[in-house]
C-alpha cells in the first residue's frame, strides 16, 4: 500500500463558475472558445475575458468588468473565457503569457487588446471608444471642440453624396479602429468630417482627404501619392506625427522603462490630478493643457492661440459667443500652413550682452521645387526636415545678426535634395518678454516678409552653441511675465506628464506629497540627470497660475526652488527610545541645535548590515551619559538630506562633538563596528578633552560631568545588582537543581538499600528453597529405597510363584500319572482336586495383583530414576 | 516569546490607522489584512491535519491523508512549522509542541540522513529558542548537552582530504563505507550559519572551523573565469557537474556567504560573494535572467530559470543591490502568471516548460523574495504576488488534508506529498509579507534586555537572519553568547575613562591604538591620528573597506515601483 500511495496523484479539479449566474457576463468556463465565436456572429461589439480561474488579477479584475458589463450589456456582449481549464477548446488554441486578457471586436474587426488600467472606467471609456471610433463633426463648433482638446486628432473629409459610403470612408474607419490595437490610451482621436464647408476650415477640399490636427507646429495632410492609403499606414502616420505637449503617463504595472525612456530626455513636469476618462469635462486638465500649450508655444503661431482661445471659452456657458471671434481667426491658420512643413529653431545668441533672440521658422518650400501642381496637397515627411535643418545649421551664422522687428526670410536649397527648397524665416525676440508680448503681436498678425540673401553677413562666431545661453542673464522680472514659449526660452525645458492620481498616487506619495491631505493633486518637477526634484507647495491649489509661477521660478538661472527633501512622516517615537530617530525635518534640530555630542547612524531597514548592528547601537545608547550624548540613526532610504551630508553607503556613522558640529568625522570603514571600537572612536573625538582655563561655565561642566559620571555609576550599580540577582537565580536555580539531584540520590540510596533487603530475603529464599529441595530429594530417595525394597520383595514372590508354579506343574504331572495308573484313587483324588482347584481359584487372583504390584512399581521407579 | 506577543499588541492598533481610504473611482490597494488572515487560515488547515493524519511522521500526504518518513523521522513538518507559529503569534501551541519535542525527538537513531538537509532543517531547536529571551539563558547552557549527538554525525561526514563533507551520513554509525563522495556544491557550502551559531553557543569552535574549512576548500576550486560547478568529488575535488548557475545545486552556498558575512561581520565571505557575484554577472546574466553556463568555458549551457533561482532578488536586496533585485524579480513574476506557479525549470527562449519539470512542490523562493524587496520598497507589486500566490495556492493545491504539490504546472496535476517547507517557508514569507509589523521586521526601536551570569545583554533587537528553511537566528544572541569577558571588561575600563577624561589629559586609550590591536590585518600607521590624514586614506581604500556595507539607493529608486524600472546613468 506504501508504494501505491507514493503514485497517487489528482487531476486538476474541474472548473466552476467564475462569474455568478446573475451576472451580465456570459462565463464558458469550460473554455468553450467554438461557443464564443459562435456568439460574437450576433453582436456588433463583443469583449471576451479571457481568465484563469487561479489567477489574482483575473480575480480582482472581475469586478471592474461586472461593473462596466452592468452598464453597458445592452450594447455589448460580454463573454468570459476560462482559459486555463486544459481540456477546453481555448487554452488549446490560445497561449496566453499573463491573465487576464481582454479583447474586443467590432464586427469582424479584431482583435482590439485592451492593455490599459484594470478599473472599470477606464475599462468602460475603452468601449465605448471600440463602439465609437470615429466622432462625427457636423458643424463648426464641434470641429473647433475637436481641435482644441489637447490630445491629438485625425480628421478626414467624407462626402456622402451618392453612395453610402464614399470610397475610403471604411479605411478611414479602419484605421481608427486600428489605432485602438497600438495605442490602447486612445489618445489619438479620430473625427470625420461631411460638411464641405465645415472641410474647409481646415482647408480640405477633396473627399477622402485625411488630416493631422497639431497645435504647435504645423498640422499634416495624409501623402496619399507617397505612403498607400491603408487603414495601417494612416495610424502609423498619425502616430509618428503626432504631437504630445502633454502625456499620459500609465505604467501597465510589468516590467518597464517607461519612467526611464520619458525622464531621460529633460527635466518632467509631473502632474498627478484624480482622473475620470468617462467624465464629460475636466476643467483641471483643460487648464493644464493651456499652460503647457502656451509653455510650448514658441512661434507664437496663430492656429495656437485660436486654440487657446477656444480653450478658454469653453469653460463659459455662452459658447456661441465666442464662436464669431474664433471664426475670424481659422482663416489665418490656414494662411500660415501655406508652408505646410515647419519647425521652430531658436538660434544662439550672438552678443551676450544683447537681450534679443533671433526665432527661425524653417519651412520646407516645395513651391519653388518641381512639384509645383500639387501645393495644395502638401506632405512633409521628417526626412525633409531634417535635411532641411542640417543644412541650415550650416547656414545659420547668416541669421545671428538679425535685428528686426521684421520677420526676415531666405530661400535656401537643401543639401540632401536638390529639388526642395526650404524658406527660413526669423525674427528676433526681445528678451524683455513683457513688452515684446504685448507690443508685437501686431507684427505677426501682418508678417512684412522681407527676402535676404545668405551669406552676405559672414562676420560672426561660428563655434557658438545650440543650446541657448548659459552666461546670459534672464531679466528678473521675467517670472511676473507671461510663460508663452518659455520652452525655447530656456536651456530647461520640461516635459509636461499627467498621472491619474487614482491609480500612480504612489509615485506622488514617493516624492513627498502629503499623505494626509484629501485631495490628490500634486505637481513635481524632476530632473534625473541632477537627481533633483522639485515640489509645488501642496497648501497652493493647483491651478494654472501656481503652475505657470512654478515652470518660471524653474526656468530662471536663479531658481527660486530648493531640491524637495523626501521627509518620513510615519516615523513612531517609542517609549524605548534609547536610540533617536532623525528624520529630515528634525535632522538639524537633533544633530546641530542639540547641546550635546551626536552620535549619527545612517542606516537602511532593508541592508543587512545595518540590521545585524541594531543590538550594538542599542547597547552603546544605554552606556553613553544621556545629558552628554545623543545617539540618533536616520533611515537614509526614506530620509533625504542636503548634499552635504549625504551618503554613498550604510551603514554609515558620523560624530558631531558638541561645540565643533560642523566638524563632523566618520567612523572609518576598515575597523569593525563594535562596542570597544565605537567607544573609543567616541573617546577619540569628544570635545570634552578641551583644555580650556577653568571658569564658572567649566566648574559647571565640571559638576555635569561628574554628575553623570555619578548616575553612570549608579547605573552601573544597578546593572550590578541585576547582574547579581541573575546570579543568584542562576545559583538558586543551581541550588534547586542540586538539591533535586541530592534528593534524587536519597531516592536512589532508598531505593538501592530496598534492593538489597530484598536481595537478602531472596537469598533466604532461596536457601530455604534449597533446603526443601534437598528434604524433598532425601524423601524422594527413601522412597526410591522403599520401592526397591519393594521391588526386591515383588521379586522374591515372583520367584516364589515361578517355584510354586513349578511344584504345581511337577505335582500335576504327578497327579496324572497317577490318574492313569490309580483310578480306584479317584474319588478320594476328586475331592483333593476340589480343595487344590478352591486353592488355585484363590490364589490367581493373587497372582494377578502381584503382578499389577510390579508393574506400578516397576514405573514408579524408573520415574524416581528420572527425578535422581 | 513575551517580546513576541508585547510586539504584536500595538502593531494591530497601527494597522488599523493605515487602512487605505481610496475613493470610488480608485484602484483600490490589496486588502493586506484579509490576506494575512487568509495566510493564517493556510496555515493552520495544514497544520491540524498533519498532526491528526501523519504525526509523528515527517511528512503528511494531502490525497491520502496520511504520513510518511522522508528525511529520517523526525517528525520534521512540525519541527519546521514551529516558528511559524510563534511568528503567526501562536505562543501556547508553540509551547506545547515545544514540550513534546523535547521528549520525543532523537536524532541518534540508525537512518542515513543527508548532511545537509539535516543541518538546515534539524537545527531548527535553537533557532527558534533564539527568539525568546527566558528561554535564552538556558540555551547556551542546554545545548552542551545535546553536542556530542550533533557532533558526532556531523563532523566526521568533514573528515575528508579536502574538507568538504559528504553528502550522507548514518546518524549512529557516521559515514556509511563504500558512500558516494560526490556532492553538490550548495552541500559543501551551506553549514557556516548553523554551525558558527553552533560554536558560539557551545564555546567548541571546531564546528565554525570545518565549515569554514569547507567553503575555503570551494573557493579555491573555482574555475579561472571564478566560477564553481554543480557537484564536486569530495576526495579528488574534481568537478563531476560543471553546469555554473545560481540555483539548484548551488543556491545556498552562495546565500550563506552572504548571510554568514551579515551574521558574522565577517569580511572575508563577503569578499568571497562579490567576486562571485561578479563572475555572474559577467557570464550568466542576459536581459536580468540567470541561465546555467559552463563553469570553465562560460559558455551557456541551459538557457532555463529554475525554481530554486528565486532566491536571488532578495539576497540582492540584503546587500542593497536593490535595483537589479526588482528588475529579476519582475522576469520571474511573469513566470508565475503565466502558470500560477514556478515550474522546476522554464525554457526562457521558448517560454515554457522544460519536459519532466513542470511540477511546483509549493516553494518559496519568490515568496521570499518578495518579502524582502517589500522591506526596500514597499512596492504594491511585491503585495500582488503575494495575492497571486495565496488565490493560486488555494485554488488549485487545496484538499481536504491539506496543500498538494502541483505535479505538472501545465494541467495542474497534484502529486500526493506536501514537503515540509511548504509550512516553514513558504506560509511563514507569505505571512510576514503580508504582516509589515511582525516583530520578526523590527528596525530595532524595540529591544529586549536580559541579565545574563555573563553580563547584561540586548536581545530581539532584529536584523534576524534566517536560514535557508527560513529558521530566524537573531544576531544579538549570538553575540551574546559569544561575547569575551575581555570585551565587558575592556568597555568597563573605557567607561571609567570616559568620566575621568577631563582629568588625565594624557589618554591612555586612542582609538587608533587600540583598534590596532583589535583588527591586525588593518592595522594603521599610530601617529596617523589626524582626521584629516585619516579621510584621505580612507578615501584611497574605499572599495577595500567597504565590503560590509550596502550602497545607499539611487535617484530613481524613488520611482522605481509598480514594474518601472531605470537604467544606469553609465
Amino acid at each position: 500500500s506504501c508504494s501505491r500511495a507514493k503514485d497517487v496523484t489528482m487531476p486538476a479539479k474541474l472548473p466552476v463558475n467564475f462569474f455568478s449566474t446573475r451576472s451580465p457576463v456570459i462565463d464558458l468556463f469550460r473554455g468553450q472558445l467554438d461557443y464564443a465565436d459562435h456568439l460574437r456572429q450576433d453582436s456588433e461589439i463583443v469583449l471576451y475575458f479571457f481568465y484563469a480561474p487561479w489567477c489574482g488579477q483575473s480575480i480582482a479584475a472581475r469586478e471592474e468588468i461586472e461593473r462596466v458589463a452592468s452598464r453597458l450589456s445592452d450594447q455589448v456582449l460580454f463573454v468570459a473565457v476560462n482559459c486555463w481549464w486544459n481540456q477546453g477548446k481555448c487554452r488549446k488554441q490560445k497561449h496566453f503569457f499573463y491573465f487576464p486578457v481582454i479583447h474586443l471586436y467590432h464586427r469582424s474587426f479584431g482583435p482590439i487588446e485592451y492593455k490599459g488600467p484594470m478599473s472599470a472606467v477606464y475599462i468602460e471609456k475603452f468601449v465605448r471608444r471600440v463602439m465609437t471610433p470615429l466622432l462625427y463633426i457636423s458643424s463648426r463648433s464641434k470641429l473647433l471642440d475637436f481641435l482644441s482638446n489637447y490630445e491629438p486628432g485625425v480628421l478626414g473629409y467624407f462626402e456622402f453624396n451618392a453612395s453610402p459610403q464614399p470610397p475610403g470612408y471604411l479605411t478611414f474607419f479602419r484605421s481608427a479602429l486600428h489605432s485602438l490595437k497600438k495605442d490602447y490610451l486612445g489618445t489619438i482621436r479620430f473625427g470625420v468630417i461631411t460638411d464641405k464647408h465645415v472641410a474647409e476650415e481646415i482647408s480640405l477640399v477633396h473627399s477622402g482627404s485625411v488630416y493631422l490636427h497639431r497645435h504647435v507646429n504645423t498640422s499634416l495632410i495624409y501623402p496619399n501619392d507617397i505612403m498607400n492609403y491603408t487603414a495601417e499606414n494612416i495610424c502609423k502616420w498619425a502616430l509618428e506625427n503626432r504631437e504630445m505637449l502633454v502625456r499620459w503617463l500609465r505604467p501597465h504595472g510589468g516590467k518597464s522603462l517607461l519612467l526611464n525612456n520619458e525622464l531621460k530626455k529633460g527635466p518632467a513636469l509631473l502632474i498627478f490630478i484624480p482622473y475620470n476618462p468617462l467624465a464629460e469635462i475636466h476643467p483641471l486638465l483643460d487648464e493644464i493643457t493651456k499652460v503647457a500649450l502656451e509653455y510650448h508655444n514658441c512661434n507664437k503661431s496663430q492656429a495656437a492661440e485660436a486654440d487657446l482661445q477656444h480653450l478658454g471659452d469653453t469653460d463659459s456657458p455662452a459658447f456661441d459667443s465666442s464662436v464669431p471671434d474664433a471664426h475670424m481667426k481659422l482663416p489665418e491658420t490656414i494662411s500660415i500652413a501655406k508652408y505646410p512643413c515647419c519647425n521652430t529653431v531658436v538660434l544662439p545668441q550672438w552678443h551676450s550682452i544683447s537681450r534679443t533672440h533671433n526665432v527661425c521658422e524653417l519651412c520646407i518650400n516645395q513651391t519653388l521645387g518641381i512639384k509645383p501642381n500639387k501645393v495644395h496637397v502638401p506632405h512633409c515627411n521628417f526626412l525633409e526636415i531634417e535635411a532641411a535643418l542640417d543644412s541650415f545649421y550650416l547656414q545659420e551664422h547668416t541669421f545671428f545678426q538679425v535685428v528686426s522687428s521684421t520677420i526676415e526670410c531666405s530661400n535656401l536649397l537643401s543639401f540632401y535634395s536638390p529639388f526642395s527648397y526650404y524658406t527660413a524665416c526669423c525674427r528676433t525676440v526681445n528678451r524683455h518678454f513683457l513688452s515684446f508680448i504685448s507690443s508685437e503681436k501686431t507684427i505677426f498678425q501682418t508678417p512684412k516678409v522681407a527676402f535676404s540673401s545668405h551669406g552676405k553677413k559672414d562676420n560672426t562666431q561660428h563655434s557658438i552653441p545650440h543650446i541657448e545661453d548659459r552666461n546670459c542673464f534672464i531679466p528678473d522680472h521675467i517670472s511676473g511675465t507671461n510663460i508663452t514659449g518659455l520652452s525655447c526660452r530656456t536651456n530647461k525645458t520640461l516635459n509636461v506628464y499627467l498621472l491619474d492620481s487614482n491609480l500612480f498616487w504612489i509615485y506622488a506619495e514617493r516624492l513627498g506629497a502629503s499623505r494626509s491631505t484629501h485631495l490628490k493633486e500634486f505637481a513635481t518637477i524632476v530632473d534625473l540627470k541632477e537627481e533633483v526634484h522639485y515640489v509645488l507647495d501642496q497648501n497652493q491649489s493647483l491651478v494654472g497660475s501656481t503652475l505657470e509661477d512654478f515652470i518660471k521660478n524653474f526656468s530662471v538661472v536663479y531658481s527660486p526652488l530648493k531640491r524637495h527633501l523626501v521627509d518620513d512622516p510615519s516615523v513612531r517615537f517609542h517609549e524605548q527610545h534609547v536610540i533617536t530617530e532623525v528624520t529630515t525635518s528634525t535632522f538639524h534640530h537633533t544633530v546641530f541645535l542639540s547641546e550635546k555630542n551626536v552620535l549619527l547612524i545612517y542606516y537602511a531597514q532593508w541592508c543587512g548590515f545595518c540590521a545585524s548592528l541594531n543590538h550594538i547601537f542599542i547597547q552603546l545608547a544605554r552606556l553613553l551619559p544621556p545629558d552628554n550624548f545623543i545617539v540618533a540613526r536616520i533611515d537614509i532610504t526614506r530620509n533625504d538630506l542636503p548634499w552635504e551630508f549625504m551618503t554613498d553607503h550604510l551603514p554609515t556613522i558620523l560624530f558631531f562633538p558638541h561645540r565643533r558640529k560642523e566638524q563632523s568625522v566618520k567612523f572609518p570603514e576598515d575597523f569593525s563596528v563594535n562596542l570597544p571600537n565605537l567607544l573609543k572612536f567616541i573617546l577619540h573625538h569628544s570635545s570634552l578633552s578641551s583644555s580650556e582655563p577653568c571658569t564658572k561655565e567649566c566648574l559647571h561642566k565640571e559638576t555635569v560631568l561628574q554628575q553623570g559620571h555619578i548616575s553612570h555609576l549608579e547605573r552601573e550599580i544597578q546593572k550590578l545588582r541585576s547582574e547579581i540577582n541573575a546570579l543568584h537565580q542562576a545559583h538558586d536555580q543551581l541550588e534547586a537543581q542540586l538539591s533535586e539531584a541530592r534528593r534524587e540520590e536519597h531516592r536512589l540510596q532508598q531505593q538501592k538499600h530496598t534492593l538489597e533487603k530484598q536481595h537478602k530475603s531472596l537469598q533466604l529464599h532461596s536457601k530455604q528453597l534449597q533446603a526443601t529441595y534437598n528434604r524433598k530429594n532425601q524423601e524422594l530417595l527413601e522412597m526410591a529405597e522403599k520401592l526397591q525394597q519393594l521391588a526386591d520383595a515383588s521379586e522374591n514372590l515372583l520367584k516364589e510363584n515361578a517355584i510354586l508354579r513349578i511344584l504345581v506343574a511337577s505335582r500335576e504331572e504327578k497327579l496324572q500319572s497317577k490318574d492313569e495308573t490309580k483310578e480306584s484313587l479317584q474319588s478320594e483324588q476328586t475331592l483333593s482336586e476340589d480343595n487344590d482347584i478352591s486353592g488355585s481359584t484363590a490364589t490367581a487372583p493373587l497372582e494377578d495383583k502381584r503382578i499389577d504390584n510390579t508393574n506400578t512399581v516397576e514405573t514408579e521407579h524408573s520415574s524416581g530414576n528420572r527425578t535422581e | 516569546v513575551m517580546a513576541a506577543l508585547r510586539s504584536l499588541g500595538p502593531l494591530l492598533c497601527l494597522w488599523a490607522l493605515r487602512l487605505p481610504t481610496g475613493p470610488g473611482a480608485a484602484a483600490r490597494p490589496l486588502d493586506i489584512a484579509s490576506y494575512r488572515e487568509r495566510v493564517r487560515a493556510m496555515f493552520y488547515h495544514a497544520y491540524e491535519h498533519y498532526l491528526e493524519s501523519a504525526f509523528p511522521y515527517d511528512e503528511l500526504r494531502p490525497l491520502t491523508c496520511d504520513g510518511q518518513d522522508t528525511w529520517g523521522s523526525f517528525s520534521l513538518t512540525l519541527i519546521d512549522a514551529l516558528d511559524t507559529l510563534l511568528i503567526l503569534g501562536n505562543v501556547s501551541e508553540f509551547q506545547r509542541v515545544v514540550n513534546v519535542l523535547q521528549e520525543g525527538v532523537d536524532f541518534d537513531i540508525d537512518v542515513n540522513a543527508s548532511v545537509f538537509e539535516t543541518n538546515i532543517r534539524g537545527e531548527v531547536g535553537f533557532s527558534v529558542v533564539f527568539m525568546q529571551d527566558y528561554l535564552f539563558v538556558r540555551v547556551c547552557a542546554v545545548h552542551r548537552v545535546n553536542t556530542p549527538v550533533i557532533q558526532k554525525y556531523d563532523v566526521s561526514a568533514f573528515q575528508t582530504p579536502t574538507g568538504m563533507p559528504y553528502g550522507t551520513v548514518n546518524l549512529l554509525h557516521g559515514v556509511n563505507p563504500g558512500e558516494t563522495p560526490v556532492t553538490c556544491t550548495a552541500g559543501i557550502g551551506t553549514f557556516i550559519v548553523e554551525f558558527a551559531t553552533l560554536s558560539h553557543l557551545t564555546g567548541d569552535p571546531v564546528f565554525e572551523d570545518v565549515a569554514r574549512k569547507a567553503l575555503k576548500a570551494l573557493w579555491k576550486n573555482r574555475s579561472d573565469i571564478g566560477l564553481v560547478g554543480n557537484h564536486i568529488d569530495v576526495i579528488t575535488a574534481k568537478w563531476v557537474a560543471q553546469d555554473a548557475g545560481i540555483g539548484a545545486g548551488v543556491d545556498s552556498y552562495f546565500e550563506y556567504l552572504v548571510k554568514g558575512a551579515i551574521l558574522l561581520q565577517d569580511k572575508e565571505l563577503m569578499s568571497m560573494f562579490l567576486e562571485y557575484n561578479k563572475a555572474i554577472k559577467n557570464y550568466t546574466k542576459f536581459d536580468d535572467w540567470y541561465l546555467w553556463v559552463q563553469m570553465y568555458k562560460g559558455t551557456v549551457s541551459m538557457p532555463v530559470f529554475q525554481s530554486l533561482e528565486a532566491y536571488w532578488p532578495g539576497l540582492q536586496s540584503l546587500i542593497g543591490d536593490v535595483d537589479n533585485a526588482m528588475r529579476t524579480f519582475l522576469n520571474y513574476y511573469t513566470v508565475w502568471k503565466q502558470f500560477g506557479g514556478l515550474p522546476e525549470f522554464y525554457n526562457i527562449p521558448q517560454g515554457y516548460t522544460v519536459d519532466k519539470r513542470e511540477g511546483y512542490p509549493l516553494r518559496p523562493e519568490l515568496i521570499e523574495s518578495a518579502m524582502y524587496l517589500y522591506r526596500a520598497t514597499r512596492d504594491p507589486t511585491l503585495l500582488e504576488l503575494g495575492r497571486d500566490a495565496v488565490e493560486s495556492i488555494e485554488k488549485i493545491s487545496k484538499v481536504d488534508c491539506g496543500f498538494a504539490t502541483i505535479k505538472d504546472l501545465r494541467d495542474h496535476r497534484l502529486d500526493n506529498r506536501m514537503e515540509s517547507f511548504f509550512l516553514a517557508e513558504t506560509v511563514k514569507y507569505l505571512y510576514l509579507l503580508f504582516d509589515p509589523d511582525n516583530f520578526i521586521h523590527n528596525d530595532g526601536s524595540v529591544f529586549d534586555v536580559v541579565m545574563t551570569p555573563y553580563g547584561e545583554c540586548v536581545l530581539n533587537a532584529g536584523g534576524y537572519v534566517f536560514n535557508t528553511e527560513a529558521h530566524p537566528i537573531d544576531p544579538a544572541a549570538l553575540h551574546c553568547c559569544r561575547k569575551q569577558k575581555e570585551e565587558q571588561w575592556e568597555v568597563e575600563d573605557l567607561m571609567r575613562e570616559f568620566y575621568s577624561l577631563k582629568k588625565k589629559t594624557n589618554k591612555k586609550f586612542t582609538f587608533k591604538r587600540a583598534s590596532d590591536q583589535g583588527e591586525g590585518e588593518s592595522a594603521k600607521d599610530p601617529e596617523d591620528s589626524s582626521s584629516e590624514k585619516g579621510g584621505e586614506k580612507r578615501n584611497s581604500r574605499k572599495n577595500l573597506h567597504s565590503l560590509l556595507s550596502c550602497p545607499s539607493q539611487s535617484f530613481t529608486s524613488k520611482l522605481a515601483v509598480l514594474g518601472q524600472v531605470f537604467l544606469d546613468n553609465t
